[in-house]
C-alpha cells in the first residue's frame, strides 16, 4: 500500500513534467529544424537532426546579440531604480504617519486595476517632452527605463509597503532613541531586515522586465540599434510567412537567463521573500 | 470659572494635535515618498487623467484635439452590431472562473508534492516554474503552432493520429469554445507555476509539529492534507484568489496571438477589444471607454471579493 | 543617500546624453518599411547605399518593422515622432491620410511626372479626398499556384483554363478530396473567389453596398462557394480545419490563389497560373505598397528625394530580381518582367485584378465582411439576410 503509493505520486509528478514541459520541448526540437517557411506535417516529436543553423543565423545574421545587451542593460538598471525607489516609498508609507498618506495610497491602489497599455500614449507624449531634442527621451534606453520604473511604482509601493509594515519595529525604536532620523532607520534597519522581500521585487521586475514587449516595442520600435530581444523575436516574424525555427532559436537563447536566475535565487528569494510578507499575514 | 474637563474639546484637541503632527511629518516623509510620487504622477495617474477625459471625446490623435462627446463613446459600445464588449466582458469573466480554480488546485496540489520532496526539489520547481518566466510572446508563439489546425498542429497530431482520441483533425482556433479553451489552458498552464511557490512560500509557515502530532494521533497523509494544510493556507488562497481573478481582466496578448478574437468577437476579451478599437480602427475614444469600463468591473469585483471572503486574510494588505 | 540620488540623477542624464549625440551633418531620414527576408538586404546593402552615393547630403536610416507595423504607425501618428518616410499597405493609406498623419503628396512640386509615370490602377488607392497621399511603391495581386504532379492526376497537363472544368475533373476524379484550398474568410482570402464567381461588393465608386454586396449574384457567388465546399472540392482551412495551402499544396492541394512570395518550386512542379476562368471571366485582389511622406516630418524635401528615388527604373529593377513587382509603366513592359515566366503571369493576373475598397475605414469594413462570413460559412446563416443586414452596415462605414 505505502509502495503504491509513493509509486503513485512518481508517476502524477513525472507525468505533469512532462505536459508541462512538452511545449518547451517542442519548440527545442523544432529549433533544429529547417521549415523553408512550411511547418511539418504530421510535427515532430523529436528532432530529425540536431543541427544549429537556426541558433548560427539568429546570432549572425540578426541582431540578437545587439538586442541581447539592451536587454540586460534595460532589465538591470530597471530593476535598479525599482527597488530604490519602490522600497524608499514603501518606507514612507510603511513607518511615516504623514497627513494624505491613507488617500495617497488608496490612488496608488486605485491605479492598479487600470489596464496598462491604455496609458501608452499619454506615457509617450511625457517621455518625448523631456529632454532638449526633438524626440526627447523616445527612442533610447532612459525612455523605457523610466517608463517601466515609473509604470510598475505604485504596485511595487504596495507589495513591499505590506512587507516593510509586517516586521517588528523594536530595532528601529533603538535607532530612534539612539537619535538616528528615518534614513539612518531606512538604510541600517529596514534594508537589510527587508532583503528577502526586496530580493524578492528585484527578480519579480527583472523578469518582467526581460519579457515586456508592448512599451518596448513602441518607444524603442523606431530605433533598429536599441530594440530588445521579445520585440527583436517578433520582428523575425515575416509579413507573409515565418522561419518558425528561427524564433524558436532565439526564444530558446532569450530565455536562458530567466531560468539560470530563477533555479539560483529562488529558494533565497521568491519562496523566502513571499513567505514574510503579505502572503502570512 | 473652574476648567471644566470637556471630552469633546480634549478630543478635537488631540485631533488637532495629531493633525499637526501629521502635517509637519509631510517634511520626513518627502525624501521618501516624493521620489515615487512624482513618476506615478507623470506615468501612471496622468495618462490615466487623460484616458478618462478621451473616454468623453472624440481624439484626433494627429491633430491633438478633443472633442466633448458625452456619452456616445460608452453608447456605441454597448449598441453595436455583435455585441463585441458584451461577449468581452463575457469571456473575461468565464477566464476568471475557468482559469482560477485550476490554478489554485494545481498549484496548491503541485506545492505539496514538490515540498515533500527532498533531493529533485530544486528540478520540479523549476520545471513548474518555467512557463512563468517565459514571455507570452513565445508561449503565445508556441501555443499558436501546437493548436494549428490539421495534422501539422501537434495537439491535433497526438489526439488523432496517435492515441486516436479524437475521430477528426480539430480547428482549435478557429472555433468559439475550441478556442476559447486554448486560451484558457494556456492561462492555466503559464499561471500554476506562480500559485505553486506561493503555496510552497505558504507551506514554510506551518510548523512541522503539527504534522507530526497528527500522525501520532494516526492521521493519514490525506487527512492531514485537508485537516491541517488546507485550513492553514486559507490566508495564502485568498491571495491566490484576488491576484488571480483581478489578474484575469488583464488578458491579452494570448487573445492576439492565438485569436484575434475570432471568429466574430466571441473569443474577445476587454483588453484586446481595447487594443482593436483603438490601434486598429482609430477609435481611441471608445478605446479608452473599454479602459474606464475594465476598471469598474475590476473595482467592482475587488469589492464583491472582500464581501464575501469577509476573513481576516481578506485585508488586501 | 544623496549619494544614491546623485548617481541617479547623474545615470539617467548620462543615458540621454548618449541619445541626443547622434546629430550628423548630413540630414538623416528615417524609412520604415516591412519587406521580407529576402528583400531587406537587397534595401540595405544596394538600394539604400545607392542612393546615398547619388545623394552625399542624405543619410537613410531604414527600419524594418513586423507585423505590429500598423500599431506602431499609429502610435507614432499619435506623438508626432514619425518617420520621414514610409512604405505602407494600400488599404491604410486613406486611413492615415484622415487621420492627418501623411501630407498630399501632389502638393509637392515633382509630383506630376512621377504621378504619369506610375500605374493607375496602384495609384488610386492613394487617393483620398480629392488628393494623393502617396504613390505606388509595388504592386501585386493574387494567382493560381499550382501543383503540376496533382493536376495530373486530375487529367491537366497544364493549369487549367477555366474553373469549370477544373471542378468537373474534381469531382470525378478526386471526389471530396478537397483540391482547392483557401486559407481564412478575410477579404484578402475570399475577394478573389467571390468577384470571380460573379460577386460585387460594391458600385464603383465604392459608395454603396446595398445592392451590390445582396445583389442575386453575388448570393449567387457565395452560393456557389458553398455548393463547391459541400461537393468536396473547395475548402477553407479555418472552417474545416484542413492543412495550410503552404503545406498541402506540396502533396493533396492542386491549386491555391497567393501573391507572388509563393513558395514556388520547379522540381516540385509547384508553379504560378492565371486563376482558372469562370464563366469566361478571372478574377483577383490587388495587394501592393505605397509610400508616404509623414506631416510631421521636419523633412519633407529630402524624403521626396528618397521617394523620387525609389520610384526610379534601376530600383525597381533592382527589387523585381527579389520579387517586388514595379509600379513603374516603363518596367512593366520591361523585357524582365515579359520574360520571366512568373512575371508574366502576375502581370496578366493583374488585368483582371480589383482593388478593395479605398477607405479610410478599411479596417471596420474588412471585420464586417469577415463577420459575415463567418455566420454565413461557420454559422450556416442564410445567405441573403446576412449580405442584406451586412451590406447596410457597410453602407453606413462607407458614409462617414
Amino acid at each position: 500500500m505505502k509502495h503504491l503509493g509513493k509509486f503513485l505520486f512518481w508517476v502524477v509528478l513525472c507525468l505533469s513534467v512532462v505536459i508541462f514541459i512538452l511545449p518547451f520541448w517542442f519548440m527545442i526540437c523544432n529549433s533544429f529544424e529547417e521549415f523553408s517557411y512550411v511547418l511539418p506535417n504530421p510535427p515532430h516529436l523529436f528532432p530529425s537532426r540536431i543541427s544549429f543553423a537556426a541558433y548560427e543565423h539568429v546570432l549572425s545574421q540578426s541582431n540578437l546579440p545587439q538586442a541581447a545587451l539592451n536587454s540586460v542593460v534595460i532589465t538591470l538598471l530597471t530593476a535598479f531604480f525599482t527597488v530604490l525607489v519602490a522600497s524608499l516609498s514603501a518606507y514612507g508609507f510603511a513607518r511615516i504617519d504623514f497627513f494624505g498618506r491613507e488617500v495617497l495610497f488608496r490612488l496608488y491602489l486605485f491605479t492598479l486595476m487600470l489596464p496598462g497599455f491604455l496609458g501608452i500614449i499619454p506615457q509617450f507624449l511625457v517621455l518625448q517632452g523631456i529632454g532638449a531634442s526633438q524626440n526627447g527621451l523616445i527612442g533610447t534606453k532612459a525612455g523605457l527605463i523610466l517608463l517601466y520604473v515609473g509604470g510598475g511604482i505604485c504596485g511595487n509601493t504596495f507589495f513591499l509597503r505590506g512587507h516593510m509594515a509586517a516586521l517588528p519595529k523594536e530595532l528601529e525604536d533603538a535607532v530612534k532613541i539612539d537619535g538616528g532620523g528615518h534614513m539612518t532607520t531606512f538604510f541600517r534597519v529596514m534594508l537589510p531586515l527587508a532583503l528577502p522581500s526586496i530580493g524578492t521585487l528585484a527578480i519579480f521586475c527583472l523578469q518582467g522586465t526581460w519579457e515586456e514587449f508592448f512599451s518596448a516595442k513602441v518607444i524603442l520600435g523606431g530605433v533598429q540599434s536599441q530594440i530588445t530581444l521579445p520585440v527583436m523575436i517578433q520582428s523575425l516574424k515575416g509579413a507573409h510567412a515565418t522561419r518558425w525555427e528561427w524564433i524558436f532559436a532565439a526564444s530558446i537563447l532569450a530565455q536562458i537567463p530567466m531560468i539560470v536566475l530563477f533555479a539560483v535565487f529562488q529558494k533565497r528569494f521568491v519562496v523566502s521573500g513571499l513567505a514574510e510578507g503579505s502572503v502570512k499575514a | 470659572m473652574t476648567p471644566v474637563y470637556d471630552p469633546q474639546a480634549a478630543l478635537r484637541h488631540e485631533k488637532k494635535l495629531l493633525l499637526h503632527k501629521r502635517v509637519r511629518n509631510l517634511i520626513p516623509a518627502a525624501p521618501f515618498v516624493l521620489p515615487g510620487l512624482i513618476l506615478a504622477c507623470v506615468f501612471v495617474i496622468y495618462p490615466m487623467l487623460f484616458n478618462i477625459r478621451i473616454s468623453f471625446s472624440n481624439y484626433q490623435i494627429v491633430q491633438r484635439t478633443m472633442t466633448w462627446v458625452g456619452l456616445d463613446n460608452f453608447a456605441a459600445l454597448f449598441t453595436e452590431r455583435g455585441d463585441r464588449l458584451l461577449l468581452a466582458i463575457r469571456n473575461n469573466f468565464l477566464y476568471a472562473l475557468v482559469t482560477t480554480p485550476f490554478i489554485m488546485l494545481f498549484g496548491l496540489v503541485f506545492a505539496v508534492m514538490v515540498n515533500s520532496l527532498r533531493r529533485s526539489q530544486l528540478f520540479f520547481r523549476t520545471c513548474f516554474y518555467l512557463p512563468v518566466i517565459t514571455s507570452w510572446v513565445i508561449v503565445g508563439n508556441v501555443f499558436a503552432y501546437m493548436f494549428n489546425a490539421g495534422g501539422a498542429g501537434l495537439v491535433n497530431y497526438l489526439l488523432k493520429d496517435v492515441f486516436g482520441l479524437l475521430p477528426e483533425y480539430v480547428s482549435w482556433l478557429n472555433r468559439t469554445w475550441t478556442a476559447n479553451l486554448v486560451i484558457w489552458l494556456l492561462g492555466i498552464w503559464k499561471n500554476i507555476g506562480w500559485a505553486m511557490v506561493i503555496y510552497l512560500a505558504g507551506l514554510q509557515g506551518i510548523s512541522a509539529d503539527l504534522y507530526e502530532a497528527s500522525m501520532l494521533d494516526g492521521a493519514s497523509r490525506t487527512q492531514q492534507f485537508w485537516r491541517i494544510t488546507v485550513p492553514l493556507l486559507k490566508s495564502t488562497t485568498f491571495y491566490v484568489l484576488v491576484n488571480m481573478i483581478i489578474g484575469s481582466f488583464g488578458v491579452f496578448i494570448q487573445v492576439m496571438m492565438l485569436t484575434s478574437g475570432n471568429p466574430r468577437g466571441t473569443t474577445s476579451v476587454l483588453q484586446y477589444l481595447l487594443y482593436d478599437k483603438s490601434f486598429n480602427l482609430f477609435e481611441f475614444g471608445q478605446g479608452a471607454a473599454i479602459g474606464i469600463i475594465t476598471a469598474l468591473l475590476v473595482l467592482l469585483t475587488t469589492f464583491v471579493l472582500n464581501k464575501v471572503f469577509h476573513t481576516e486574510g481578506g485585508k488586501t494588505e | 543617500m544623496k549619494k544614491l540620488f546623485a548617481l541617479l540623477l547623474t545615470l539617467t542624464m548620462a543615458l540621454s546624453v548618449c541619445a541626443f549625440a547622434s546629430a550628423e551633418e548630413p540630414v538623416t531620414i528615417t524609412f520604415w518599411h516591412t519587406y521580407g527576408d529576402a528583400e531587406t538586404p537587397v534595401i540595405d546593402e544596394v538600394i539604400i547605399p545607392m542612393f546615398e552615393a547619388a545623394n552625399p547630403d542624405i543619410k537613410v536610416e531604414a527600419i524594418r518593422q513586423s507585423g505590429d507595423f500598423n500599431q506602431m504607425l499609429v502610435t507614432a501618428l499619435g506623438t508626432g515622432v514619425v518617420p520621414d518616410v514610409a512604405r505602407v499597405d494600400i488599404t491604410k493609406t486613406s486611413a492615415y491620410a484622415k487621420l492627418g498623419g501623411i501630407v498630399a503628396m501632389d502638393e509637392i512640386e515633382g509630383f506630376d511626372a512621377l504621378k504619369e509615370a506610375v500605374l493607375e490602377g496602384p495609384l488610386s488607392t492613394n487617393l483620398w479626398n480629392g488628393h494623393y497621399y502617396g504613390l505606388p511603391l509595388n504592386t501585386n495581386c493574387k494567382a493560381a499556384v499550382v501543383n503540376l504532379n496533382v493536376l495530373k492526376e486530375l487529367g491537366f497537363d497544364a493549369a487549367p483554363a477555366t474553373m469549370e472544368e477544373f471542378v468537373a475533373a474534381c469531382k470525378e476524379k478526386a471526389p471530396g478530396q478537397y483540391k482547392l484550398n483557401v486559407s481564412g474568410l478575410g477579404d484578402w482570402d475570399l475577394y478573389p473567389y467571390f468577384w470571380l464567381f460573379g460577386g460585387k461588393v460594391t458600385d464603383e465608386g465604392f459608395t454603396k453596398a446595398s445592392g451590390y454586396l445582396d445583389s442575386a449574384e453575388s448570393v449567387e457567388a457565395i452560393n456557389t462557394m458553398l455548393q463547391l465546399h459541400t461537393d468536396g472540392v473547395f475548402t477553407i482551412r479555418d472552417v474545416d480545419g484542413t492543412p495550410d495551402a503552404w503545406d498541402g499544396i506540396n502533396s493533396e492541394y492542386a491549386m491555391f490563389f497567393e501573391g507572388p512570395w509563393a513558395p514556388f518550386n520547379d522540381e516540385n512542379g509547384i508553379v504560378p497560373a492565371l486563376i482558372p476562368t469562370w464563366n469566361g471571366k478571372s478574377a483577383s485582389v490587388v495587394g501592393g505598397e505605397n509610400i508616404v511622406i509623414f506631416s510631421g516630418s521636419e523633412k519633407q524635401e529630402a524624403a521626396f528625394r528618397f521617394v523620387q528615388f525609389m520610384l526610379s527604373e534601376d530600383v525597381q529593377l533592382e527589387l523585381l530580381k527579389v520579387g517586388v513587382i514595379p509600379t513603374l509603366k516603363a518596367c512593366v513592359d520591361s523585357e524582365a518582367v515579359q520574360a520571366d515566366p512568373k512575371w508574366s503571369v502576375y502581370m496578366k493576373q493583374l488585368e483582371s485584378a480589383q482593388s478593395r475598397i479605398p477607405t479610410p475605414q478599411a479596417s471596420t469594413v474588412e471585420q464586417l465582411w469577415q463577420d459575415a462570413m463567418t455566420e454565413i460559412f461557420i454559422e450556416g446563416a442564410d445567405v441573403q439576410s446576412t449580405l442584406t443586414s451586412y451590406a447596410a452596415e457597410i453602407d453606413a462605414e462607407l458614409a462617414k
